[in-house]
């Protein structure tokens, strides 16, 4: 049952356990139908106008956690979805007078409008929103600073201007634009954009009785607290089912490798290069930066490396990635030829998955290491360029003046590759890392800033010195094929 | 033109990922590359019909043995 002081992703949470839960049990199609009654049990309502709403708002997240639309009947892809129930609208005009304003008598703002919107009241100016434009002129022109640029927060998120409302006001994502980064999903205060899961195939995939395998993304550690190591967590996943489970990081240290030799070459020809582990970033230059493609790294992701590695162990595995990521989600669809993960679960559904069988990860204990140091850190901004270098450097190459443009965050991914698009980019490679601060802050997580910081700086303090070519010769025996068909 | 294959935990059963590489192997041998596309889609909610899998927003029921009679009378014909 929610309470009135349950956040967002509580309520995201609740959702995904109760899925879970049904889908463990095997009677998820019996029981959907209660669960928005179970989780708002009424007659009062906690969060909207009324309790009919907020169980409107639980089926809708039902239907995302099934891995559908969340409205009935309505075709499309995109792994980010508008839950239209819960968006406010948010009624809030773009350009307001605030009390800053000291209805001066330059009237910079009504001269720098063109468009009449701007009158005096009795204390300040007005702007009318039925005829502002919103281009912004008023506010760069008031002297006082004194009118405010409140952008819709969803829109003010959104790095590749993906997001418009329609004739209701209700948010509408553009799917041609949408890279599926999840940014827009964090920053939406009435959660009202959310992501599609696989928690469901997965549950069943494992009640099946066949071979699934977890493959863990680098940025796990610290995220299920600070006794959860790799080693607890590889026995907590064979608890909830899972055959066995692999470090992503040891695919980390196979595109290390990979993108090492491709940057010793691109360097001697002078060619610059962006790297290519960031679904969202990988999306970013499709979908936005075509002409780039060519620059693109053809190494495979980590997940996809990794997914070929486990399926080279063992013939016939479905491989899960796990991580913080929501493009991730959007990666193994669009490769679906390319022999990478099956599915993929972000630490919060995998939490849920924990919950519904009633496993504390805490209990165990082990400890287990399959990734270098250089790979685990892949899941920090700038973590890739290190252990790119630090592979190269195995190799004896001089590393000294290879300049790289780590890129932390979307925003500055897209000021990258506009420069490079125009040839005017002053380094040599580009490291783009959609999620401000790396994959350590992705919308899939479930702690994120000092708590997790502290929890994975522990955790990591422990992990032995590996070199990563060391490493990487230990699944010499498996061939895995690091660059794209 | 875009072949969409269901990867949901049914039609994964009913081997989806073998039509993936069926249908993979045809374009290859057809020389189909730069015009077919494959993708992959949530649960399309079709489970019974399972493996679903979309061409032009049309939905087909595939096994494993019927794909390439699919790709025969469906994709070549359309490309034709």
């Amino acid at each position: 049952m929610l309470q009135g002081t349950s956040d967002i992703s509580t309520i995201k949470h609740e959702v995904l356990y109760e899925v879970a839960k049904h889908a463990f049990r095997g009677d998820l199609d019996q029981t959907e139908d209660q669960i928005p009654f179970d989780l708002i049990p009424g007659p009062q309502a906690n969060f909207r106008c009324c309790v009919y709403k907020e169980r409107e708002i639980i089926r809708q997240r039902i239907r995302l956690a099934k891995g559908n639309s969340p409205s009935v009947n309505k075709d499309n892809k995109n792994i980010v979805q508008v839950i239209p129930s819960a968006c406010e609208g948010c009624p809030i005009t773009r350009f307001v007078v605030t009390d800053n304003c000291q209805k001066c008598m330059g009237k910079k703002c009504q001269n720098a409008c063109n468009f009449q919107a701007i009158s005096m009241l009795r204390d300040r100016a007005y702007i009318d929103p039925a005829k502002c434009k919103e281009c912004g002129k008023c506010s760069q022109a008031c002297p006082y600073n004194a009118i405010a640029d409140l952008m819709r927060p969803c829109k003010r998120s959104c790095p590749v201007d993906a997001i418009s409302m329609d004739e209701n006001s209700l948010v509408v994502i553009n799917e041609e634009r949408c890279i599926n980064c999840g940014s827009c999903i964090k920053d939406c205060p009435f959660g009202a954009i959310s992501d599609r899961s696989f928690i469901v195939d997965v549950i069943n995939l494992i009640q099946s009785g066949a071979p699934v395998y977890a493959m863990v993304a680098p940025a796990i550690e610290g995220q299920f607290g600070p006794q959860v190591t790799i080693g607890t967590l590889a026995q907590a996943l064979k608890e909830l089912g899972f055959t066995g489970m692999y470090e992503v990081s040891i695919g980390a240290d196979l595109v290390a490798a990979s993108e090492a030799e491709e940057w010793t070459e691109a360097y001697k020809e002078g060619k610059k290069m962006t790297t290519s582990c960031c679904p969202a970033f990988v999306n970013m230059i499709k979908k936005h930066f075509p002409s780039l493609l060519d620059n693109m790294s053809t190494t495979v992701s980590p997940m996809a490396a990794t997914a070929k590695l486990v399926k080279a162990m063992h013939p016939g595995a479905i491989t899960v990635f796990i991580g913080p990521c929501i493009a991730k989600k959007n990666e193994i669809l669009d490769n679906i030829t390319q022999g990478t993960a099956d599915y993929v679960l972000t630490f919060d559904e995998l939490r849920a998955m924990f919950q519904a069988k009633d496993i504390n990860p805490a209990t165990f204990g082990e400890h287990m290491q399959q990734g270098s140091i250089y790979a685990k850190n892949f899941a920090v901004a700038g973590g890739v360029t290190a252990a790119v270098v630090q592979a190269m450097e195995e190799k004896g190459i001089d590393t000294e003046k290879i300049n790289v443009m780590g890129c932390n965050g979307a925003a500055e991914c897209k000021k990258a590759l506009m420069m490079l698009k125009v040839n005017k980019l002053p380094a040599d490679f580009i490291e783009g890392m959609s999620c401000v601060g790396g994959c350590v802050n992705g919308p899939g997580s479930i702690l994120t800033g000092r708590v997790a910081q502290q929890n994975r700086a522990k955790q990591l303090a422990s992990a032995d010195q590996r070199e990563i070519y060391e490493n990487i010769k230990n699944y010499e025996q498996y061939p895995v094929e690091m660059h794209r068909k | 033109m875009v072949i969409t294959i269901c990867i949901g935990s049914s039609c994964h059963l009913k081997g989806s990922r073998e039509i993936i590489q069926i249908l993979e192997r045809l374009i290859t041998l057809h020389n189909l590359k730069n015009k077919v596309e494959l993708n992959g889609s949530f649960c399309m909610g079709q489970c019974m019909k399972g493996v679903c899998v979309k061409l032009d927003g049309e939905l087909f029921s595939l096994q494993p043995s019927t794909t390439e009679q699919f790709f025969k009378d469906e994709v070549l014909r359309r490309l034709a």
